[in-house]
């Protein structure tokens, strides 16, 4: 467990505290510097005794001695703070210090030993003192320590974790750190080149494809045009679709599901059971459910059901049942279904290009996009085809390619994209929402890059247009887009915090409260959370909404903290309250949440609730709407995929997921004038931190490998000696097997060595050499 | 456009089935030209790679398009090949392209039919206009409450579910006015049948303004407070809560007189046929031996509830097997309306289905026994479904097995409805019946089934809440609370039955199951 001492950034105002010995400070400083020397002195005493004591023969005179070893840690530092604020020297304090630290690091207390160089400020030293034995458990101190740490300390926790397993040649650990890092790249690089294992560099590529990293392997990398070919290919995801079917037939979801076997009208008796007329709506909601539904995989009974099935003659027409830019989201929906299989995917949706519906045209162009969704090819078709579109006349079919290639190239930063969509963002002839679209996609494209460039581009824009323009709903996004540039990014983002402020008031505040919630999202940052906190308190009287986003920054900034994993178990009984609120937009946001909270889990008691509210709210249209959105996203995927935007045992946070997160939360603020209104396809945003929740072992040729694992709740062993057991609970599966949120897998064979040691999504196994058949 | 584009030689023979020409095309076998001008590259469309076709990059793009179209059947017009820089054009200059050897192009594009709208869009709900989105919502509208007006609301409710009395009073024009008809009673008939009118072509709550007017003040020339105007006993200048039995039973009488008076045409039904039960008194002199009849024509039939009486069967028993002097003293305990009168919480259960052939006169049981037996039958062909509908005239007749004096007897012969009304003290049940003249066929059955449910919540008549449950065509429920019906399951209705705060029957309307007789 952690220790006490919490090395948050309150921790600074204990130590400021003089110490009694100075508290008679004041005389002249010459007398001070003896007096320190003389402490100094006294000190070191101290510490050879319990040093000699802590290797007595007695257990009790040990445990004393270490007991007061930690306390005298904490002296050190207290004194360290005080000679810095009077700017004395250190270097007798730094002695004391290391020899403090040598003896933890040998006495299996490396979470003392880390603290302590962190309040000394000297994490440096930690590379020297650590071995073999005890490496991983330091790292692992350092690397969870580091969430709570406030820039630019946490980097630095991080970057002297990664020196370590570098150090160690523990490269697969290397790269989830490297992944957590300012700038990845050099990092990566350099985990790449550190080995020539082809198998292990396979691993890696594995894991960068998961993060989202667009990242192009070169020479360096590998030298052989082979494995060059084959290393890009697992980097650009396009063997994702394939794991993911694999999954799929294994655990026997392949038969595609429709809308009514989520609604499950059955069970709820006597209700629901409409007339025999379309309701537009009602449409449109069961097409996104069965996109949501069988995301990913290929077939459905709506949108790609063989249109010569003459029985049913609701195949084939789907798209037409919806309305005007239902039928946008209803071809787009086609993309959802295929998502990842680019090469039929494409193929099918190419021949919606040539309808002439400008609804249908728009909608096919999305559809590329989420097809290409975290998957990138050389080739780039959905660049190739969406940049013709970009420039038509018809705004839905600009709309269409620009949101397309949002969600495609996101966090790619593409420079053509830049080119392109700043061109129509600086336009003053673009209408309202195609502007609003081409910054949404910018900022997806360019998400945590920090590019002034682009965040002036969309400045600007904010500036040039008229008030009415800036009272339109939609123009919300803008500062979504502008804080997607920075999410993450900390203080980067205070310039343009600073320039958000002279704003017109209407967009003023809302766009400052956005930018402050977006550029902390992840970092835990308490101070923040307090501002936050302080603004949600004030009492609104003109109608302002930025408490809105405020709330949302909270929850944003605080996701990192482990209980909040556990809240979303304890929300669910508040969000059910709420859903039957007398307030349509608390009762509707409450709605949609739980929907995303049990996103793809099947959750039994959350999909109960919402059979419940569709007959609660059977007549209420928006209500069962969102009632119906967030039935599919519970069964996302039929159970398979999942919205965190974290993984690799949470350790990693995936901007672009977190990114279309925030942007589709944040048009939920206003669901009137976005997923109630014409702008629906807003949640297919969502498809950006849609990853499959799967565990797949594959063999040196990465093909499928059935393999026991044991699957259970993940154990917290930041800081605990020895090697304790990681997960408790646990069942034993066969892989590929699904792991939910908070659990942990770990290899039951000894057959096989993994070789990354986080096993989620796929991870290579590479036989024993030393395995012995029994 | 370009049905035959110079293509390479070797090009020109298999332009038929693309997929069945080998995998190794003959492309790859080709002898090259020359080299450096004729790049060899692959090209992937789908999950298919065709390798080494070569370009003539002497020639226009749309030569390599003919290429492809052997390949793949894709029409050139519809292939999108990815190059550097987008999508290759027709006219675009390979040597800007830098298409180099051995590069993997791109192809995507399907010969598959385009998507074309179907020629008739479906028709939205959402684009009817308001009278047409009723028929969706699968139910009528609610009605407004006007002050205290709950008991008519939901007595409204309960009569609108008769479909006879909806057609009965359709028939009924404005100026015919019946002989010995007040004008008050005319109006209110009048207001009864717009406001049905209403209630069906509307998806929004009404506000049954009109009948309200005409039912309240006494001089005035208008409806319920007018005809009766001991509904407008006001309260702080708010109307008063009433007791939504009297509201029924004044209705029910007023409609009586109206649509039976003129000569209606066949095909209307008076009240009487509808709602009609025929009380048949036997009064019985234990000293003298002396006995008379008496029939009595009634719309409704209490049910006493005392301490023993925990279901409707026992309760009618009770009512009908008295002597007639405890009847009376029963119907001078009712309250009428001024003082608030407390009422027994006792719980009555009441069935879904109910049979009173118990109740019948031995002649009646008679009459009843060959469609009982249709019935039967025809139920137990169906295997349960209860859709048999109408069922059968029920007479009921009460033979009275005291010998200490007088007992009343019941024979209902018209009622195709039943209608029980009660308190939670007096569970007063009314009988619609009366066979359908035009189906000849039909007979009652005595079987009847539960159709619609008057409720109150809170403890006395004129105080509390009154709500109208009414069953629908397709088995569902509808909770008619004022102005905001609410879907209900059958179970929730048999919930009804008292013994709590939770709403408490007070009237049970049901109807007649038809036996159809075998042509």
């Amino acid at each position: 467990m952690a220790p006490p001492e919490h090395p948050s950034p309150a921790a600074p105002s204990e130590h400021s505290q003089p110490p009694p010995p100075a508290a008679a400070k004041g005389k002249a400083k010459k007398k001070d510097d003896d007096d320190l020397s003389e402490e100094d002195l006294a000190l070191k005493e101290q510490l050879e005794l319990y040093v000699l004591r802590a290797q007595d023969a007695d257990p009790g005179v040990q445990k004393l001695a270490l007991e007061s070893m930690r306390n005298l840690a904490g002296e050190i530092a207290q004194e360290f703070q005080k000679r810095q604020d009077d700017d004395l020297p250190i270097d007798a304090l730094m002695e004391l210090v290391q020899q403090i630290i040598s003896f933890h690091m040998k006495h299996n207390a490396e979470p003392e030993a880390v603290d302590l160089l962190m309040e000394v400020e000297d994490l440096d030293l930690l590379v020297e003192h650590v071995d073999t034995t005890n490496y991983k458990r330091a790292c692992l101190y350092l690397s969870s320590s580091s969430k709570y740490l406030p820039a630019p300390d946490d980097m630095l926790a991080l970057d002297i974790a990664y020196t370590i397993y570098m150090k160690f040649g523990d490269l697969a650990s290397a790269l989830r750190i490297a992944l957590q890092l300012e700038k990845p790249m050099q990092y990566v690089k350099q985990v790449f080149t550190s080995t020539d294992d082809l198998l292990l560099k396979k691993q890696f590529a594995y894991i960068i494809a998961r993060h989202g990293l667009a990242m192009e392997i070169d020479d360096e990398i590998a030298a052989d045009d082979n494995d060059k070919e084959i290393l890009q290919e697992i980097v650009n995801n396009t063997k994702l679709s394939e794991g993911y079917l694999t999954l799929a037939r294994d655990i026997e979801v392949m038969e595609p599901k429709s809308p009514e076997d989520i609604y499950k009208v059955h069970l709820i008796d006597g209700r629901g059971a409409s007339s025999s007329l379309d309701s537009a709506r009602q449409n449109l909601a069961a097409t996104f459910v069965n996109a949501f539904v069988n995301a990913g995989f290929g077939q459905d009974k709506l949108m790609t059901a063989p249109s010569d099935s003459s029985s049913s003659g609701s195949s084939g027409n789907w798209l037409f049942k919806n309305k005007e830019h239902g039928k946008a989201s209803a071809a787009a929906s086609l993309g959802m279904i295929l998502l990842w299989d680019t090469d039929s995917g494409l193929a099918q949706l190419d021949k919606y290009l040539h309808s002439n519906d400008t609804h249908v045209v728009a909608g096919a162009l999305l559809g590329i996009g989420i097809v290409t969704c975290g998957v990138k090819n050389d080739c780039d078709p959905a660049l190739a085809i969406l940049m013709e579109y970009i420039g038509k006349d018809d705004s839905n079919i600009r709309i269409g390619a620009i949101l397309g290639l949002g969600i495609a190239y996101a966090g790619s930063q593409k420079e053509e994209l830049k080119m392109h969509l700043s061109a129509v963002l600086g336009d003053s002839q673009s209408p309202l929402e195609v502007l609003v679209f081409s910054a949404i996609a910018l900022g997806l494209v360019f998400v945590g890059s920090c590019n002034e460039e682009i965040a002036q581009c969309i400045i600007f824009a904010l500036m040039e247009r008229s008030e009415g323009e800036l009272a339109e709903p939609i123009i919300r996004l803008l500062p979504v887009a502008l804080g997607l540039l920075y999410l993450g990014k900390q203080d980067s983002v205070e310039a343009t915090a600073e320039v958000s402020k002279t704003f017109d008031e209407k967009i003023g505040k809302y766009c400052d409260v956005t930018l402050m919630s977006l550029a902390y999202a992840g970092t835990g940052n308490v101070l923040k959370v307090q501002k936050l906190l302080g603004i949600c308190s004030q009492h609104l009287e003109k109608g302002e909404t930025h408490q809105g986003p405020a709330v949302l920054g909270i929850a944003l900034i605080a996701m990192t903290e482990e209980l909040g994993a556990e809240m979303a178990v304890n929300v669910m009984d508040t969000l059910s309250r709420l859903s039957h609120d007398a307030d349509a937009d608390v009762s509707m946001a409450a709605i949609i949440s739980l929907g995303l909270i049990g996103a793809g889990t099947n959750n039994a008691r959350i999909a109960g609730m919402l059979r419940n509210l569709s007959s609660y709210y059977y007549k209420e249209a928006a209500h069962l709407f969102c009632v119906r959105i967030a039935q599919g996203l519970v069964h996302l995927g039929k159970g398979l995929l999942t919205l965190s935007p974290y993984h690799s045992d949470r350790f990693l946070l995936s901007p672009m997921a977190l990114g279309g997160l925030v942007t589709v939360l944040h048009a939920c603020l206003d669901m009137k004038s976005t997923i109630l209104g014409k702008y629906h396809y807003i949640l297919y945003i969502i498809v950006l931190a849609m990853q499959p929740r799967m565990l797949l072992t594959v063999d040196e040729d990465l093909k499928p490998l059935s393999v026991p694992v044991r699957v259970g709740q993940a154990v917290d062993v930041v800081g605990q000696a020895g090697r304790p057991k990681t997960i408790t609970g646990f069942q034993t599966h066969s892989t590929p097997v699904l792991l939910a949120a908070g659990e942990r897998a770990e290899l039951a064979t000894e057959k096989y060595i993994p070789l990354t040691p986080v096993l989620e999504g796929f991870v290579i196994l590479k036989k024993n050499p030393e395995y012995q058949e029994e | 456009m370009h049905k035959h584009p110079s293509l390479p030689v070797h090009f020109l023979s298999p332009v038929l089935p693309p997929f069945l020409s080998p995998p190794a095309s003959p492309v790859s076998t080709a002898p090259h030209h020359s080299a450096a001008a004729m790049p060899t590259v692959s090209v992937k469309w789908q999950k298919e790679v065709f390798p080494g076709i070569e370009i003539d990059t002497s020639q226009p793009p749309l030569v390599f398009k003919s290429q492809l179209y052997t390949l793949t059947g894709v029409p050139p017009e519809r292939q999108k090949i990815m190059v550097k820089g987008g999508i290759l054009k027709d006219d675009a200059d390979w040597s800007t392209l830098g298409v180099k050897d051995g590069q993997k192009l791109m192809m995507i594009g399907t010969a598959d039919e385009i998507v074309k709208a179907p020629e008739k869009g479906p028709v939205f709900v959402e684009d009817l206009p308001e009278e047409e989105q009723v028929v969706a919502l699968g139910h009528s509208a609610g009605l407004y409450n006007l002050g205290n007006t709950c008991y008519m609301n939901s007595t409204l409710q309960c009569l609108h579910s008769v479909p006879e009395l909806k057609s009965a009073l359709l028939s009924y024009s404005d100026t015919a006015r019946g002989n010995g008809i007040d004008q008050a009673s005319h109006n209110l008939t009048l207001a009864t049948r717009n406001t049905f009118g209403e209630l069906d072509q509307s998806v929004r709550p009404i506000a049954p303004l009109q009948f309200l007017q005409f039912f309240f003040k006494s001089d005035s020339e208008q409806t319920l407070r007018k005809k009766y105007p001991q509904f407008a006993q006001q309260h702080n200048n708010v109307y008063m809560q009433q007791d939504a039995e009297e509201c029924w039973t004044q209705l029910v009488y007023t409609l009586s007189q109206t649509l039976t008076s003129d000569a209606s045409e066949s095909a209307v039904l008076s009240m009487k046929q509808l709602f009609g039960i025929d009380l048949v008194s036997r009064v019985h002199c234990a000293e003298t031996g002396e006995e008379s009849m008496e029939t009595e024509s009634v719309y409704s039939l209490k049910c006493h509830i005392s301490q023993d009486v925990n279901h409707l069967h026992e309760g009618l028993k009770h009512v009908l097997d008295c002597p007639v002097c405890s009847f009376l003293l029963e119907k001078g305990i009712k309250p009428k309306g001024k003082d608030f009168t407390m009422f027994y919480c006792q719980k009555v259960d009441y069935p879904l289905e109910l049979d009173v052939y118990e109740f019948c006169s031995d002649e009646l049981k008679q009459k009843l026994q060959a469609p009982r037996q249709m019935l039967r039958d025809a139920e137990n062909a169906k295997f349960g479904l209860k859709t048999q509908g109408k069922a059968s005239s029920s007479k009921e007749n009460e033979g009275s097995s005291s010998n200490t004096g007088e007992s009343s007897s019941m024979d209902i012969d018209k009622g195709k409805w039943f209608v029980l009304t009660g308190f939670k003290l007096i569970l007063l049940v009314c009988v619609l019946n009366a066979a359908d003249p035009s189906v000849p066929k039909k007979q009652l059955t005595g079987v009847y089934d539960l159709v619609a449910v008057l409720t109150h919540k809170g403890r006395s008549a004129d105080s509390g809440h009154y709500v109208g449950w009414v069953k629908q065509d397709d088995g569902k429920w509808i909770e008619y609370d004022d102005d905001n019906p609410n879907i209900r399951k059958e179970e929730d209705i048999l919930k009804l039955s008292g013994g709590g705060d939770w709403h408490m029957a007070y009237i049970c309307m049901y109807k007649a199951r038809m036996a159809e007789s075998k042509s």
